[in-house]
């Protein structure tokens, strides 16, 4: 038997991946190179997330988990710097910084780099520290909140912590104003609710991939997270900081990709419904 | 430029391409660069692994703390799964671990996920508050109380009938919950897509010789992609 040619509705249904990537490719590479300048609202949760670290007092001290994986790296480093540089603009804070996630250490690095703290004269285990990753996530958490030096008494290179000012008088949940998380894995972010905010009432922020942000809004609205914000809103921190950086640039691409994707839904439905009227498809 | 900057920006890139090739077709260069990453990955995992028995085991012991010494035993019993005769011992190690995270977590998770969220959701005020945010509200509380009623399944005449209605509308709350996951997992991997792109022009491309080596790699890379009996070159004899 003969096969049935394919009609109009039928190639709109089957149009190759390859069309369909190269078009996506199209779509990133040109606002890159051709930008748009679409306007980048602040949205409530930045603002909260910027006005709860505005607000920390002189001589604060931060606890930040660097806690994503290599994966979530282009995602989540823009909010990650934004954020340092909003710490380190600020004068008087001191961050301690370690990682549930076993990349955590190589990609902080990689973010001081793009940071630079020299230029704000901050200074390695003075102003700012990272105690490395320290593994099995929620036992790591509680054991930090419990006591720093009781779990680990060296920085991610090894040197001992007892050589490094900033950890003087710091060594559990009670010495930090604010807890901020990064990451890519829901343990780590649901984690810190449950190690931190529960047992110590810590100030929560986290900032995790935009595919994870539905599950954790009910703590935001329950008051466990002061403001759960995705890496895709670097691009807001980033004015607010005023240092511009990936995430303004990525706010043209993300609106074309996303009405690229619109416009594919769009096909795909009238082909759908066209095969549909035209007797095709059942 | 520091020459081990240019070789790891080199190979982030070439590595990237390869990746992202077989969102057009499978091919040896994708092969080679999952494998690659997966080795790598795995090489990563083992290094630190080691570090931290290191670090937070063997350190602690040597310095006189014999605590350690038990964690150590209960480490090395694990491997007991890969003997024939004794491997139901590596059930004890297991079974601290298991217990001590459960513990860890079960501490706190009442109280975070069970009555905070209930006293949010019951604390929601519906009149006194903008249209908008009324409605919304209105909106959340049913649809939380349909999904909690939806997972009733002891009663299977409590979704049958009138009472049907509850379930759908459930189901449409919760279809609404799963659309909007899936459209920010979009935005999550567009933005991935964007991160990557964005290396490969901003910090591979500016480098000496990069625009001259893009099209060769990505010639090669589509060479690649076309089956092996469809190459003009070399002819299969």
């Amino acid at each position: 038997m003969a096969a049935q040619p394919k009609t109009i509705w039928d190639r709109l249904e089957d149009i190759p991946r390859e069309i369909l990537y190269g078009l996506l490719l199209i779509t990133i590479i040109l606002p890159m190179i051709y930008p748009i300048g679409f306007p980048v609202p602040i949205s409530a949760e930045v603002q909260r997330w910027y006005n709860t670290i505005d607000a920390l007092p002189a001589g604060s001290v931060v606890m930040i988990d660097f806690g994503y994986s290599g994966g979530g790296e282009p995602e989540l480093a823009p909010m990650a710097v934004a954020v340092y540089h909003h710490l380190f603009k600020k004068g008087d804070i001191k961050v301690v910084t370690m990682s549930t996630s076993i990349e955590g250490p190589l990609l902080w690095e990689k973010a001081m780099l793009e940071l630079n703290p020299a230029q704000y004269g901050k200074q390695y285990g003075v102003d700012y520290i990272h105690i490395g990753y320290i593994a099995n996530v929620e036992a790591a958490m509680a054991a930090v909140g419990k006591s720093i030096s009781a779990t680990t008494t060296t920085d991610y290179k090894g040197t001992p912590l007892s050589q490094y000012s900033i950890m003087e008088g710091v060594d559990n949940a009670a010495d930090f104003a604010l807890l901020i998380c990064y990451t890519t894995g829901g343990d780590q972010s649901e984690g810190w609710v449950r190690q931190w905010y529960t047992t110590y009432q810590t100030p929560y922020l986290s900032c995790v991939l935009a595919m994870m942000v539905p599950t954790m809004l009910p703590y935001q609205k329950a008051g466990q997270i002061v403001s759960v914000t995705s890496g895709a809103q670097a691009g807001q921190m980033e004015l607010l900081v005023e240092v511009p950086g990936r995430g303004i640039k990525s706010a043209d691409v993300i609106t074309m990709t996303h009405l690229l994707c619109i416009a594919f839904v769009v096909v795909g439905n009238i082909a759908y419904f066209g095969k549909k009227f035209s007797g095709g498809k059942k | 430029m520091e020459l081990a900057s240019i070789i790891q920006i080199w190979l982030a890139a070439l590595f990237t391409i390869w990746i992202y090739t077989i969102a057009f077709r499978d091919d040896a260069f994708f092969k080679f660069a999952e494998h690659t990453f997966v080795g790598a990955a795995a090489g990563h995992s083992i290094v630190y692994g080691v570090d931290n028995i290191i670090r937070y085991g063997w350190a602690p012991m040597t310095a006189g703390n014999m605590m350690y010494a038990v964690v150590f035993i209960l480490g090395i019993l694990l491997y007991t799964r890969f003997h024939q005769t004794y491997f139901w011992v590596s059930r004890v190690p297991l079974s601290v671990v298991v217990g001590i995270g459960i513990g860890l977590s079960m501490r706190t998770t009442v109280t975070s996920e069970f009555i905070a969220q209930i006293i949010s959701t019951a604390q929601m005020k519906v009149l006194g508050l903008d249209a908008w945010t009324g409605f919304s509200n209105l909106l959340f509380i049913i649809i939380v109380l349909a999904t909690v009623y939806f997972f009733i399944f002891t009663f299977p005449k409590a979704h049958g009938g009138s009472l049907g209605i509850i379930s759908k509308v459930a189901r449409y709350g919760m279809m609404a919950a799963f659309g909007y996951s899936f459209a920010n997992t979009v935005l999550s991997r567009f933005n991935m897509i964007f991160g990557r792109i964005d290396y490969v022009m901003n910090t591979w491309l500016v480098l000496p010789y990069a625009m001259l080596a893009l099209p060769v790699i990505l010639l090669l890379a589509i060479y690649a992609m076309i089956p092996a009996e469809r190459r003009p070159w070399p002819k299969k004899s």
